[in-house]
């Protein structure tokens, strides 16, 4: 495989995996809001911070794209 | 000058020319900025969820102050009585099953906040919107989209033989 190709593959599943961890953020809005709605403190907390982390992530994988 | 080369000829998608309209900077938008876009989505719902949470910690629910509802000669066995509570936006009910045997609840259903109603053949409460049922006395789901019980009032009967409500529960 030619190296352009490599880094084209990559590029296309660094975006992927991007999209699917900001699906997967949208969902966890559903469940802030949930945790909003019964005052569950403890799930509004851990939503924030795992939330938080996918945030991270995807930031992180930005630097396999190429410029 | 006769020149016999052929003319040069842009090759271009079969689409381009059956849509040959373009968008302002169409073609300048690239994967690494559309993953940009993406991750700053991503920030701004961290930044969401953050907030939620502060917002869930810091707020605070008003529970109720303790006060007189209605007369419980007012309110015959096997009857409700709809009353706001704790503030003046927040329906409730109180059904008497006995003698000084009452229970109310939040009348706005758990699911999406329709009102519920008391069915006395059935012995539960209600939701006509998506037909959630409640059970009568506990206020806890029996069937339906509902996931979470009814706000349960507290309720007592006082000497003076009033009805009074002493806080709600979330």
């Amino acid at each position: 495989m030619r190296a352009s190709d490599r880094r084209r593959r990559t590029s296309s599943a660094v975006t992927l995996y991007v999209i699917v961890l900001v699906a997967f953020q949208v969902f966890l809005i559903t469940v802030a809001v949930e945790a909003f709605q019964t005052d569950d403190e403890r799930l509004a907390w851990a939503t924030a911070i795992i939330s938080v982390g996918l945030a991270g992530a995807a930031a992180a994988f930005l630097r396999y794209l190429r410029p | 000058m006769n020149d016999d080369r052929p003319v040069p000829v842009s090759i271009s998608p079969a689409w381009r020319r059956d849509f040959p309209y373009e968008a302002v900077s169409e073609e300048e938008v690239t994967r690494r900025e559309f993953a940009r876009y993406l991750v700053l989505g991503a920030g701004t719902m961290a930044a969401a969820d953050v907030g939620l949470a502060i917002w869930t910690q810091l707020r605070t629910i008003n529970t109720g102050e303790p006060r007189a509802i209605v007369a419980l000669a007012a309110v015959p066995i096997g009857d409700t009585h709809l009353f706001r509570y704790p503030g003046a936006d927040d329906p409730a009910i109180l059904v008497r099953f006995g003698d000084t045997d009452v229970v109310a609840f939040s009348q706005k259903c758990t699911h999406l906040g329709c009102v519920v109603y008391f069915e006395a053949n059935e012995q539960r409460w209600h939701c006509p919107c998506h037909e959630g049922n409640f059970e009568a006395r506990t206020g806890a789901v029996v069937s339906g989209p509902p996931t979470r019980p009814l706000g349960r009032i507290d309720v007592e009967v006082r000497d003076d033989g009033q009805i009074w409500a002493l806080g709600r529960h979330a």
